[in-house]
């Protein structure tokens, strides 16, 4: 209709497109979509303290997840037991590169770079070290957002033991404790971290230098 | 409905934030991302990946997805005869998860995308509001289908025991992960307002035929209730 209409006023849903007045929210608060019922906005609490501090711990409970056993069998005498790490050298060793590589990538890469990429972004702005490059930044860390499946994994853990148990017998290890904990801690650290607050208030940093560099 | 198409606005999908629309790309002014108002050919897109999905969904089913050696004597198992082996012990609720995880979730990912995509083209039947909430579920489902690859990685490296008993993946394996990453790939590139634009594009025609269409619509009824 008119071009004269000022886009910062106003929000759209991400899901059906429907148009609505910028609701002015406080912590705690989300704004839904009239038409689908998506979530429009949300303002979490605390939301830079809780990713920082969830994704610190997270990336610390990492060595321990990857490389203590996950779990350990005794058959016919012979005890083996197997980390996370382990379990990506014997696929490579045994010619499963497809199976090593995706292993890899959802359940250790993936949720990594997830963690430490929320732990930088919540550390800059905790301290306050805002710099353009996290533009860049955030909007990469987007792109990973449907493919950390450590939750998938814990489940296959589970099956296996289920499959493993009546003809074995089967230990429990550090390893899945630690895993368990890590994914724990990675998921809140996704979910801690409010994304619409980041991007209002790097927009607010940044338009100024945006400003210059166009005129 | 006021959408953001009709005010000339875009959603940018990375940062959410709404530009308006100069350009086709528009580069969005808060996070620099280039991106189209609506996903490009994005019916298009969802229906190769489900096609290849679909394809590969077949081999994933007919080979064996894990050999167990046991003293050197190989066993095939498929997705199938492996869930069956679990009704057997009467394991159930594994037996229900597995086959949840590794048939169920994979055809109805695929089957749901090809109605969400004829829905979106043809605009037949079409409730924007039911069909966004299914794809959203659609969406929420596609990891899960991971299960079984994971459980066969953890088998082949857990149950390594020399001659006595070891676990190899079997050809399936392949197939199905590529079927599960197509899907979800066919997931992403499906663009679910594009059900709501198809609906409102159905009622203003609807409106503007209303006033021919709307006598002979009512006699039928009158008679039916007589």
């Amino acid at each position: 209709m008119d071009h004269k209409i000022n886009p910062s006023f106003f929000v759209a849903c991400p899901q059906c497109d429907a148009l609505y007045d910028k609701p002015h929210l406080k912590q705690g608060q989300l704004a839904k979509c009239n038409h689908c019922g998506s979530t429009l906005i949300e303002r979490k609490v605390d939301s830079i303290e809780r990713s920082f501090h969830w994704s610190l711990a997270g990336l610390m409970l990492m060595f321990p997840a990857i490389l203590l056993p996950l779990m350990g069998i005794t058959f016919a005498g012979q005890f083996h037991q197997a980390s996370l790490f382990d379990c990506i050298l014997v696929l490579i060793d045994r010619g499963f590169f497809m199976i090593a590589c995706l292993v890899f990538l959802f359940a250790i890469a993936v949720p990594i770079v997830r963690l430490a990429g929320a732990l930088y972004i919540s550390y800059c702005f905790k301290f306050n070290k805002l710099k353009p490059s996290l533009l860049n930044f955030f909007r990469a860390y987007h792109h990973l957002d449907n493919w950390a499946m450590l939750n998938v994994f814990l489940l296959a853990i589970v099956v296996s033991m289920y499959k493993l148990i009546d003809d074995t017998e089967l230990s429990i290890n550090l390893g899945l404790f630690a895993f368990v904990f890590w994914l724990i801690c990675s998921t809140m650290s996704a979910a801690a971290l409010d994304q619409d607050y980041i991007w209002d208030k790097l927009e607010r940093a940044f338009s100024r230098s945006c400003a210059n560099e166009h005129s | 409905m006021n959408t953001a198409k009709s005010n000339g606005l875009s959603l940018c999908p990375k940062c959410h934030k709404l530009n308006s629309l100069q350009a086709e790309p528009q580069q969005c002014s808060r996070c620099h991302g280039v991106f189209y108002q609506r996903k490009r050919n994005s019916l298009q897109y969802t229906l190769a990946w489900n096609v290849a999905a679909l394809l590969a969904f077949i081999p994933a089913n007919l080979y064996p997805i894990m050999i167990v050696y046991q003293l050197g004597i190989p066993s095939d198992a498929t997705i199938l005869s492996g869930i069956g082996e679990f009704i057997d012990l009467g394991l159930y609720p594994i037996a229900i998860i597995i086959f949840t995880a590794s048939i169920i979730v994979p055809l109805i990912k695929i089957i749901g995308l090809f109605v969400l995509v004829y829905k979106a083209h043809t605009g037949i039947r079409l409730k924007p509001n039911k069909h966004s909430k299914i794809y959203h579920i659609l969406e929420l489902l596609g990891p899960w289908s991971m299960l079984d690859v994971f459980v066969v990685a953890l088998m082949v490296t857990v149950v390594e025991l020399g001659f006595v008993t070891s676990v190899a993946a079997g050809p399936a394996i392949n197939y199905f992960t590529i079927t599960v990453i197509f899907t979800m790939f066919a997931a992403n590139s499906f663009d679910p307002r594009l059900l709501w634009d198809k609906a409102a594009d159905k009622n203003t025609v609807k409106q503007a035929q209303l006033p021919s269409v709307n006598l002979p619509a009512t006699l039928p009824e009158e008679k039916g209730q007589k």
